[in-house]
């Protein structure tokens, strides 16, 4: 099956007029996103993000590669007819209502609708902007704004959904209303590229990662090859005696007694048995045995330096 | 239906501009000075009140080119705005994420200055006909040419400036229209001035820039006369072919230079 998504070998440099200066925003990037997927496109701050996403939607020319959407050439219509794009920072025209906003935007999506009213309405409600009908959009909260940006993006019914910081200036629940309607969209069988910074609740819904830092691939994969498993587990017991802890630091495993009341051991995976059955037989309770999983925030820092 | 959404969608836009809007009270503004004037003009006691008509027709004269040329410089205004303030403000990202082709999303953004410019005709010509009115003066003419030929000059220049602002700032268009515009006055042959470029540049410029004297209301009507030239239909026609069709072309050259035009956010 064709990707939704392909870049291959993809550069792109800036370069202004009458001058030397070039940044190169983007060098020899390559990956894919297949159809169905929900695909997190992670990076620090000016990592080439948002030119990544320029040249995707076909506002931006690459200089060298190549970039198919839904089968197309991107800015192509029939590849634009089946995307819903939510913009970092979208701008409006403030002077039009919410209802106005969706309904250009649905005659400009081409999309044919026996009754534009109650769709714009349903979507309204989706986004738990229903009773602001007549209000004007500059008189619209940042997250208010957000949420009629996605209902937007929703509007052509799309087959792909390019969001770029989807959650940005939402409340908590604002940010989980919207990991919801991903997670919705991907059980409908839509494709979702999203860029983000909130790693933790970006883990929770895709299922691919790409990771660019400085204009470079620095690593593409489906999320659970990406994490990997952790080789450690973790005990946690109820209190350590003096010479188990001592037999403990001897064969190297790291001892936490930082927690509310209990005591975390952490061991190599191979020693877990031996481990537990060494603090039952020292007097110890085994509360927990938890076998740990990295975390997208642990590897993506561990990956782009902490954005350094 | 794409077409006539973006179209409206800048036409209303308009009505939210701020220096759209300080253009049209400048404009109600030398209006009502220039009505003093004449007012003044048309209540004098004289012994000779063929000097006076005079006076008031000379006024009504100014009055209409002022009109006129307020006119070049708002489609001019309002073409290179129209895009530029797509791209500072950021929302031709969202729109041109839809099915909308570069062509489409600058042939709609024209067809709305089109129409703001068709309000300002309307409003330019019920103007002259209520100020020839008070003036005592009859305009003797069909309102089509009225409509029509300011309309097609100023979509030459709303096409220009469109053009420019594809690869330029938008003040850097405008002031680029007014000069082309200025430079195009200066060469024609019925200008008085510009005797100091060569005759070979002259030439050169009168081709290539837009026709100052074929689209001006002086070649048909004289609002000395008060009345319309009489003109072959042949005339009007080919006056008008050449003004659409040097809109075209700059049309053209404007979707050409988009098309590869990065649309990120000024």
């Amino acid at each position: 099956m064709n990707a939704a998504i392909e870049f291959a070998g993809v550069s792109k440099v800036y370069k202004r007029i009458f001058s030397e200066e070039r940044v190169e925003a983007l060098h020899d990037v390559s990956f894919s996103v297949p159809p169905g997927e929900v695909c997190a496109f992670l990076g620090p701050n000016g990592a080439g993000k948002t030119t990544s996403i320029g040249i995707l939607m076909g506002f931006l020319f690459p200089n060298s590669g190549e970039v198919r959407v839904l089968g197309h050439e991107p800015g192509d219509v029939r590849a634009k007819a089946q995307i819903g794009f939510l913009p970092e920072n979208f701008a409006f025209y403030r002077f039009l209502t919410g209802p106005k906003l969706l309904s250009l935007h649905l005659a400009l999506s081409g999309r044919k609708v026996s009754d534009p009213f109650s769709l714009i309405a349903a979507l309204l409600a989706q986004v738990k902007l229903s009773g602001y009908e007549s209000l004007r959009i500059s008189k619209y909260s940042r997250g208010m704004v957000q949420r009629l940006g996605v209902a937007q993006a929703l509007i052509g019914d799309p087959q792909l959904l390019v969001f770029d910081e989807p959650t940005s200036g939402l409340d908590p629940a604002g940010r989980k209303e919207v990991l919801d309607l991903v997670h919705a969209l991907k059980q409908a069988g839509k494709t979702v590229f999203l860029s983000s910074h909130i790693l933790p609740e970006v883990e929770q819904i895709c299922d691919r990662v790409v990771i660019i830092d400085r204009g470079r691939l620095v690593r593409a994969g489906r999320l659970d090859e990406i994490l990997g498993r952790s080789a450690k587990v973790e005990i946690v017991v109820d209190q350590v005696s003096e010479e188990a802890a001592q037999a403990l630091a001897e064969r190297g495993a790291q001892i936490d007694r930082s927690g509310d009341g209990v005591v975390r051991v952490l061991v190599e995976s191979a020693a877990k048995r031996e481990t537990a059955e060494m603090l039952w037989a020292s007097g110890s309770d085994v509360v927990r045995l938890n076998p740990l999983h990295n975390s997208l925030e642990g590897v993506f820092l561990n990956l782009v330096g902490g954005g350094k | 239906m794409k077409l006539r959404s973006l179209a409206w969608i800048t036409f209303v836009s308009f009505f939210r501009n701020k220096l759209i809007i300080l253009f049209f009270a400048v404009f109600l503004g030398v209006i009502l000075l220039f009505m003093t004037p004449l007012l003044t003009f048309k209540s004098m006691a004289t012994d000779n009140p063929a000097q006076v008509q005079a006076m008031i027709v000379s006024m009504l004269s100014l009055i209409s080119s002022m009109v006129s040329g307020f006119g070049s410089l708002l489609a001019a205004w309002a073409a290179a705005d129209a895009v530029a303030a797509e791209m500072r403000s950021g929302t031709i990202m969202a729109v041109m994420a839809r099915p909308v082709r570069r062509w489409e999303f600058l042939l709609g953004k024209y067809l709305g200055v089109e129409m703001l410019m068709l309000v300002y005709v309307a409003f330019m010509v019920i103007v002259m006909y209520v100020l020839a009115w008070i003036a005592g003066q009859r305009l003797v003419t069909n309102p089509w040419v009225l409509v029509v030929y300011p309309m097609v000059r100023y979509s030459l220049y709303a096409a220009i400036a469109t053009w420019m602002v594809t690869f330029m700032h938008s003040i850097l268009a405008f002031v680029v229209v007014l000069i082309w515009s200025a430079l195009a006055n200066l060469v024609s042959p019925g200008s008085g001035g510009g005797r100091w470029i060569p005759e070979a540049l002259r030439r050169g410029l009168y081709y290539v820039l837009p026709s100052a004297d074929l689209l001006s209301e002086s070649s048909f009507l004289s609002i000395t006369a008060a009345a319309l030239k009489q003109r072959p239909w042949t005339e009007h026609l080919t006056a008008l072919a050449y003004g659409l069709d040097y809109a075209l072309v700059c049309f053209l050259l404007a979707a050409w230079t988009f098309r590869r035009r990065s649309l990120a956010r000024e």
